[in-house]
């Protein structure tokens, strides 16, 4: 691979790659505002301006600029070499590049700082970018000064609703443009521009126009500072009380990979984001997705339920696996949840196969929804490859062929991880059956006809694997401790097998993950699969 | 050297002087029907020899450019004229388009036939309506004479013209600020490379010439290349011919004059321009549009150790060639050549703030240090002029166009930071007067 040096260091580059790029790549980072590795270059912001030298031989270019010598009271005439954007630049074979190292780019850098917060409200105590907000971080690095104009700064529109999602601040916007060209290039709509011109620019909405499509979140993620905020985290949490914990979105089966922002003080999660995936999700999350993080606190299965009523874990526990103890296995059905990671489908498929004896198994999880192109799936699952991986001797059944069982009489006991039902018309078949236990961390549609729930984490709760359409095994980190008397749901089925009388021993999720591994089914279709690139 | 030449402006003036028939009795479109008769690059040569310095404000070689266009392309070509003028001081184009138009035309038959196109779009600013006027007055003309469209001269070389009417954005003159504008974008100046020549109207091959320098196209093949090139004083150091040079401001008779190549801002305000008005002294010349740094005339010519200026160094600069090269030496610009004269009834502080003012109005706004750095020039300017600024804030003025100069996307950075550090640095006397006494010392007035 061809070189270049930039500040002492030897940075291998790609032909065609920007001297950005290739520092990036090699973790350098090359201060930026404006660029952003998966949008067009814009070259806008003049943060990342570094000295070029020539080529041996021949001159520099040079500008003539002034310095004002106070002792003489004269203007001294100096020369300084042209600087050049790195985001822009194409990396060359023995070029020699200075970034910190150079003073001129020292000087640039500060003052490209200054001025852009020459007309900037600075109010970052009410700003909710303030603790990861660019402008504040290269105040620090770059510039360290106080702003020298002191006079009132251009005054633009403030809490400008951009749709319903989405807020800006004109004023503290950089006119980076990030914002308009992820419309423009990533989610294909192009319902930001600019207006006027100079120091009165601003981003505004086409004529008509609402920013609404499926990816509007985002605009606030590439925000480089607090000009976009989202309506949904608009003054809830301070970030620097936030923790992240490595996700995968649970949203659809495209698997994004993702930081789910939590506070540790009071155990909630505030935020879900990207996190940057070249195979799967590059750098985008969808709106969905972004948003599905609110299911951790929604709508959530706590306590023990015995018949609706809420009861005493362990009581619950022993009450559920009564109606489970003289089932006749042949009519007893195993419901395993595209929702839920692969540990949790294991630990029900090894309950079902190795202690009930059962070899009724079914697939349930989230009705399908809207797809795109971009990122988004149709499938609403984000394990349904995993499940499939999993049951290695026959596919489980969909959930419709279990609510047709059920309506001819075939099970008297159903078993199943969650209370989603993936055909909503179905629901109905399920209000018989005499013994349903449900091991599940949301009220869905099926809780309401359930004998038994008993509560599970949620995925922001537990730590799991979780197989993408593209057959890609993905772990996800647990973010938050369990909220209620919530157990991950692998460990509530072995509570359950052991409530049941079975010498169920796992306590630990590497004892599952342990019994996984010589059958590992799933990773190995997956990997295979994902090496070939091709889609489910 | 002082030496008239009237190849563009012979018919100014004259009753339907702008019409084909005064053009054609004057001997115009011979050479068009020369050019489609030469092969291309005979006709890039023949361009070449000439050494049109771009009338654009760069300067950059007309002959050269048109080379730059690739010879083999699947994409069609185009040439696109830059009749934006929007440069304060400048209104030479203007009398082109208004006065010859056919000169115009005939220039961008010869134009993409050097460069390979088929289509030229003609950029007009939109405040030029009689520019507009007489150019499609012109274009018709021409097409009904069989001199444009389908078969040009009854030669196998397809030209159409179109005028596009600009919005009037000063930045739309920025060639490729122009491009996107044309496109229907918005008139904000394009990342180079690639160029236009690579990458240029909707993403195809084209060449962007300022309108007189394809205006004198037919005069290069009229008279040949060579003895054209050779009209010029400057001949040797490849600045060739003749052009048109601008006087206005404090001169009793502004206007646009024709002349060769090496005439100076002596001749150009004294002998053309009449003299200053009410004969009083210059305190200032600008050589060639706004964006150029002015000097005083008691400036002197010492540019050490390049042979070319040797017959110059010791003379004011008044008495300098109006060179591309000659005014790049000294570090100023040539621009457009037509220059702008303060007599010392003016203020050159309300000066710099008039200049200053303009470029805040017109700064694009892509890049931080220009669109930032321009609205605080002119922030600290208004409180000088209001006599509320402070020396702090005046020694910050070349500080904030230092970080402008040579750090921005479009050459609009260097426009404006030149005259932000000509007017500071030539009158800082002045300017202290505001700081300190509210100016009570100066005329405080732009007019005499
Ligand atoms: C801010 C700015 C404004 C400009 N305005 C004009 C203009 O009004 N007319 C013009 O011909 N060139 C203008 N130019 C120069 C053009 O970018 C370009 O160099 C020129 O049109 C090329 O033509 P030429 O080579 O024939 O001179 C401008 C350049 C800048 C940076
Ligand atoms: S809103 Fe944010 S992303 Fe958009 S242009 Fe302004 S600073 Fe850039
Ligand atoms: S230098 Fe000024 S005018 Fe040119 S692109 Fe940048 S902001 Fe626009
Ligand atoms: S990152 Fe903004 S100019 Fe390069």
């Amino acid at each position: 691979m061809p070189t270049f040096k930039l500040d002492e260091r030897e940075i291998p580059f790609e032909k065609g790659e920007t001297i950005i790029q290739a520092a990036h790549r090699a973790g350098i980072d090359i201060p930026h505002y404006c660029w952003h590795p998966g949008l067009s270059v814009a070259a806008n912001c003049r943060m990342c301006l570094v000295e070029i030298e020539p080529p041996p031989g021949r001159p520099a270019m040079m500008l003539d600029v002034l310095e004002w010598d106070a002792d003489a009271q004269d203007y001294v005439p100096q020369k300084k070499p042209k600087l050049q954007p790195a985001c822009q630049f194409q990396a060359g074979e023995g070029m020699v590049v200075h970034s910190e190292g150079s003073k001129n780019v020292k000087e640039a850098r500060r003052a490209v700082q200054e001025m852009l917060l020459l007309n900037h409200p600075v109010d970052c105590p009410i700003c909710d970018q303030a603790g990861e907000c660019r402008l504040q971080d290269y105040w620090l690095e770059h510039q360290g000064s106080k702003k020298r104009m002191k006079d009132e700064p251009v005054h633009k529109p403030k809490a400008v609703v951009f749709g319903p999602t989405i807020v800006y601040d004109a004023e503290r916007c950089i006119v980076c443009t990030r914002c308009i060209r992820f419309c423009d290039e990533v989610a294909g709509d192009s319902v930001l521009d600019l207006r006027e011109r100079g120091n009165l620019n601003e981003v505004v909405l086409a004529p008509g126009r609402e920013l609404d499509h499926d990816y509007t979140l985002m605009t606030e993620y590439v925000c480089p500072v607090g000009a976009l905020t989202a309506v949904d985290f608009r003054f809830k949490a301070r970030v620097w009380f936030l923790r992240s914990a490595r996700t995968v979105c649970v949203g659809c089966a495209t698997g994004c990979n993702a930081f789910l922002d939590f506070d540790p003080r009071d155990q909630k999660v505030y935020r879900h984001r990207p996190r940057e995936n070249p195979d799967v999700n590059k750098y985008w999350m969808c709106d969905e997705g972004m948003l599905s993080y609110s299911r951790v606190h929604e709508n959530r299965v706590l306590r023990a339920e015995i018949d609706g009523q809420t009861i005493e874990f362990e009581r619950g526990l022993k009450k559920a696996a009564k109606l489970f103890k003289s089932a006749d296995p042949d009519r007893t059905a195993i419901v395993l949840s595209a929702q839920h990671s692969n540990e949790d489908n294991f630990a029900m498929l090894v309950l079902a196969r190795d202690y009930i004896g059962s070899g009724n198994v079914f697939v349930n999880g989230r009705p399908g929804g809207d797809s795109d192109e971009i990122l988004r799936d149709a499938d609403k699952n984000p394990n349904a490859r995993g499940v499939v991986g999993l049951c290695t001797s026959a596919p489980p059944a969909p959930f419709k062929e279990l609510a047709t069982a059920l309506a001819a009489g075939k099970f008297t006991h159903v078993l199943a991880l969650g209370s989603d039902a993936s055909d909503p018309d179905e629901v109905a078949a399920f209000e018989d059956c005499e013994n349903l236990v449900l091991l599940t961390s949301h009220r869905g549609p099926l809780a309401a006809h359930a004998d038994a729930l008993l509560p599970a984490c949620t995925w922001a709760e537990a730590d799991g694997t979780f197989v993408n359409r593209t057959g890609i095994a993905q772990e996800s980190e647990r973010a938050i401790f369990p909220h209620g008397d919530s157990l991950p749901a692998w460990k509530l089925i072995a509570a359950f097998g052991r409530a049941l009388g079975h010498s169920f021993g796992w306590t630990k999720l590497r004892h599952v993950r342990a019994a996984m591994a010589p059958d590992p089914g799933a990773e190995v279709a997956a990997d295979a699969e994902a090496q070939s690139g091709a889609p489910a | 050297m002082l030496k008239r030449t009237d190849y563009l402006t012979k018919n100014y003036g004259k009753p339907d002087g702008w019409k084909l028939a005064a053009y054609e009795a004057a001997g115009g479109y011979r050479s068009a029907r020369k050019a489609l008769g030469m092969s291309k690059d005979a006709v890039i040569d023949e361009a070449k020899k000439a050494h049109v310095r771009g009338r654009g404000g760069a300067g950059f070689d007309c002959g050269v450019k048109w080379s730059f266009m690739p010879k083999e392309s699947t994409k069609p070509h185009y040439l696109v004229i830059n009749a934006d003028e929007g440069e304060p001081g400048t209104f030479k184009d203007r009398t082109i388009m208004e006065q010859n138009p056919h000169s115009l035309i005939e220039g961008c038959i010869i134009g993409c036939y050097a460069i390979g196109a088929h289509a030229c779009y003609i950029y007009v600013r939109d405040e030029l309506h009689l520019s507009k006027e007489r150019l499609w007055g012109a274009i018709a003309e021409a097409k009904a004479k069989g001199h444009l469209g389908a078969r040009p001269f009854g030669k196998d070389y397809a030209v159409e013209i179109y005028v596009h009417t600009g919005a009037g954005a000063y930045i739309c003159g920025e060639e490729t600020a122009l491009l996107n504008s044309l496109e229907g974008r918005r008139g904000e100046p394009r990342l180079k490379p690639p160029f236009p020549a690579q990458y240029g109207a909707f993403g195809c091959p084209s060449t962007v010439n300022n309108v007189e320098t394809i205006a004198i196209m037919p005069t290069v093949f009229e008279i040949g290349g060579d003895a054209f090139s050779k009209l010029s004083e400057l001949h040797g150091i490849n600045d060739g011919g003749c052009r048109l040079f601008g006087v206005s401001g404090h001169v009793k008779n502004p206007g646009i004059f024709e002349a060769a190549v090496g005439l100076t801002l002596r001749e150009l305000i004294f002998d053309l321009g009449g003299g200053v008005l009410d004969d009083r002294a210059i305190i200032g010349v600008i050589p060639g549009g706004s964006s150029c740094p002015i000097h005083k005339p008691d400036e002197i010519v010492d540019v050490a150790g390049d042979p070319r200026f040797e017959p110059y160094n010791g003379k004011s600069v008044l008495d300098l060639p109006l060179g591309v090269d000659t005014f790049r030496g000294i570090g100023s610009m040539l621009g457009t050549a037509c220059a702008i004269v303060l007599s010392d009834a003016a203020d050159p502080v309300l000066a710099y703030h008039n200049v200053m003012r303009f470029y805040r109005h017109e700064s694009c706004g892509q890049c931080t240090p220009c669109r930032e750095g321009m609205g605080w020039i002119e922030r600290i300017l208004d409180k000088i002029v209001a006599g509320t600024g402070t020396i702090e804030e005046l020694d910050q003025l070349s500080d904030i166009a230092n970080s402008v100069m040579g750090n921005t996307i479009c050459a609009f950075g260097e426009g404006a930071a030149q005259p932000a550090l000509a007017f500071v640095r030539r009158y800082r006397k002045e300017l202290e007067d505001y700081v300190h006494n509210g100016g009570k010392n100066q005329t405080g007035t732009l007019t005499t």
